[in-house]
């Protein structure tokens, strides 16, 4: 009842923020533009589309994930909202679960909504038929947001926002460049095999949920696509419980 | 009467990242706050009030001591379900409507409805805030209002204890005594108050018992009646028709007499008592008594006092 009703308020907070519907109608807005590219490129309307499509739910997501979660937890410590929430009973982790499902339900309600618009779109210039197989890259980009959200909570339990900004950003690209750094791993300097170990290793590999290309292009499959996904979602799943999980013990111990 | 709060030696140091500067905002504080007082806590700014109440909530970790709250040690969550915080500011999610902000809070404290709708209409209430007020937005309330919101928040779960921060600073003068009426009823409704505040003119209304602190250091504790008085009692008798003999004789009662224009004397006198031996002297010299005026210490001098005889001023 409390993580509830503190995720409740937390998306009440999130929605008010101009900037989230800024976010949420760009990325319709491109999305909805996605026919007018396709009659630029008549041979690939299709992949335009698609292409668009998945880049601006996955940058509107990006946007939306960063802003609404490094500001979670600072601003109630800087506005002192915090003061009448931690003198009741509430646990400090049920403080930051709160938030977290919060912040998430925005950032799942952002998705849901352009994954709406997108998946309507491509009805109506696909022929009357559902591309399904669309649904299976705005589901990854959903569950890439889901760890960039815990990443980003994790981080706010010990810095301000503008080096949460950086930091999740920053891990965001490195993150997604997770075959580069698998190739450092095999790297015959011995420094730079072990900067690419732990990079590659311990870093969130936010480039596996990036399945867009194996989806427009029919020519690059993934071998296993069921299990590839099933595997990435299995992960994004005990990252972020374990982000959480951090995060919560930092937090236990931080002064408010 | 048994401890609502116990406070063992409670310290609060801050060392800065280097660990070379440290800061002592609260210095082994023992205090005792009897269960159904209305306790006044005095300190300067930044003599360490916060910090304390911070402490006692488990929003701050102490450096060293400890407190029992209500029977329980300080920052044990289960005891926070009888406790109630109005922090020094108001601070709230604007977006909130009263009556949501104070649903929110019920909900922390896990009140199913309907009981949870009642008690925000009853706190509502209680704060007087205007029921056409409850379903407006917190961000177009006066400060007035949203410092009756804020109690009424503190109020929510009916809490045995409650922690005040300021609950009056910054209202406007009917706001300020229809607070101040209202935190005083709590006593009557059983409930502890620890209230830490500036308005040294209220506290000495509503609270029985203060503490005075300073650079996070008790300085004094006690009933205020004993604080305001045993030290100085001042009292000023005017009469005039009176002759020389007559202040001879009234200085060997009264040796603080100083003459004033139109025969009028005034008399100052550390003893209460005086005051009949006067009135009969001067009543016997077919002299007339204008006026005796008890000038009896306030807290506000005992506060200042206390405070510039530690800075040595």
């Amino acid at each position: 009842m409390v993580i509830l009703a503190i995720a409740q308020q937390t998306i009440r907070e999130a929605f008010r923020r101009r900037v989230m519907w800024v976010f949420l109608i760009s990325g319709v807005f491109l999305i909805a533009l996605g026919p007018v590219f396709g009659f630029l490129s008549p041979k690939d309307s299709q992949t335009v589309l698609r292409s668009l499509g998945l880049a601006a739910i996955l940058l509107a997501g990006l946007f939306t994930t960063i802003v609404t979660c490094i500001y979670l937890i600072p601003v109630e410590i800087e506005r002192r909202t915090i003061y009448t929430v931690l003198s009741k009973p509430v646990q400090r982790y049920e403080f930051v679960l709160g938030k977290f499902l919060g912040g998430f339900a925005t950032v799942f309600v952002n998705i849901l909504a352009m994954g709406f618009v997108f998946l309507i779109m491509l009805y109506f210039n696909e022929g009357h038929k559902l591309p399904t197989e669309m649904v299976k890259g705005v589901v990854m980009t959903f569950f890439q947001m889901m760890l960039l959200a815990a990443l980003s909570i994790f981080f706010s339990t010990f810095a301000t926002p503008v080096i949460n900004f950086f930091l999740s950003f920053g891990i965001f690209l490195v993150g997604n460049l997770s075959s580069v750094t698998d190739s450092l791993t095999t790297n015959k300097n011995l420094g730079v095999r072990l900067a690419g170990n732990v990079v590659h290793y311990l870093l969130p590999n936010f480039g596996n949920f990036n399945i867009q290309n194996s989806l427009i292009h029919p020519t690059q499959e993934i071998i296993n696509q069921g299990v590839f996904i099933r595997n990435n979602i299995i992960y994004a799943c005990i990252y972020s419980a374990v982000l959480l999980t951090l995060a919560i013990l930092i937090f236990d111990r931080r002064e408010v | 009467m048994a401890a609502a709060i116990s406070i063992q030696g409670l310290t609060k140091k801050y060392v800065d990242v280097w660990q070379k500067q440290e800061v002592v905002a609260v210095n082994n504080l023992n205090l005792e706050v009897e269960e159904g007082e209305i306790f006044g806590f005095l300190g300067r700014n930044g003599a360490g009030k916060t910090t304390t109440i911070k402490m006692l909530l488990g929003l701050v970790f102490p450096t060293a001591g400890d407190a029992n709250i209500l029977g329980k040690p300080m920052g044990d969550n289960g005891i926070k379900s009888q406790l109630a915080y109005l922090p020094e500011e108001t601070y709230f999610y604007d977006s909130m409507t009263g009556w949501d902000l104070l649903d929110f809070y019920a909900r922390l404290f896990r009140i199913p409805e309907p009981e949870r709708s009642r008690r925000v209409k009853l706190s509502l209430e209680k704060v007087r805030l205007q029921p056409d007020a409850w379903k407006r937005n917190i961000r177009g309330y006066s400060k007035g209002m949203r410092q009756r919101t804020g109690i009424a928040q503190a109020l929510i779960n009916d809490p045995k204890l409650l922690f005040l921060d300021e609950p009056t600073s910054g209202l406007d003068p009917i706001a300020h005594a229809e607070l101040r009426e209202i935190v005083g009823s709590l006593k009557e409704e059983g409930k502890t108050v620890f209230l830490s505040s500036h308005q040294l003119a209220d506290v000495e209304l509503i609270c029985s018992r203060v503490a005075i602190i300073h650079r996070g250091k008790l300085l004094k504790t006690g009933k205020i009646t004993d604080l305001v008085a045993g030290e100085r009692t001042e009292m000023v008798v005017q009469g005039k028709a009176l002759n020389n003999g007559m202040l001879a004789q009234l200085k060997a009662i009264v040796p603080n007499i100083s003459a004033e224009a139109n025969d009028t004397l005034r008399l100052s006198s550390e003893d209460s008592s005086k005051v009949s031996a006067v009135i009969d002297l001067v009543r016997g010299a077919q002299g007339e008594v204008l006026s005796i005026v008890p000038h009896k210490r306030t807290l506000e001098e005992v506060f200042v006092e206390t405070v510039r005889k530690e800075d040595g001023v």
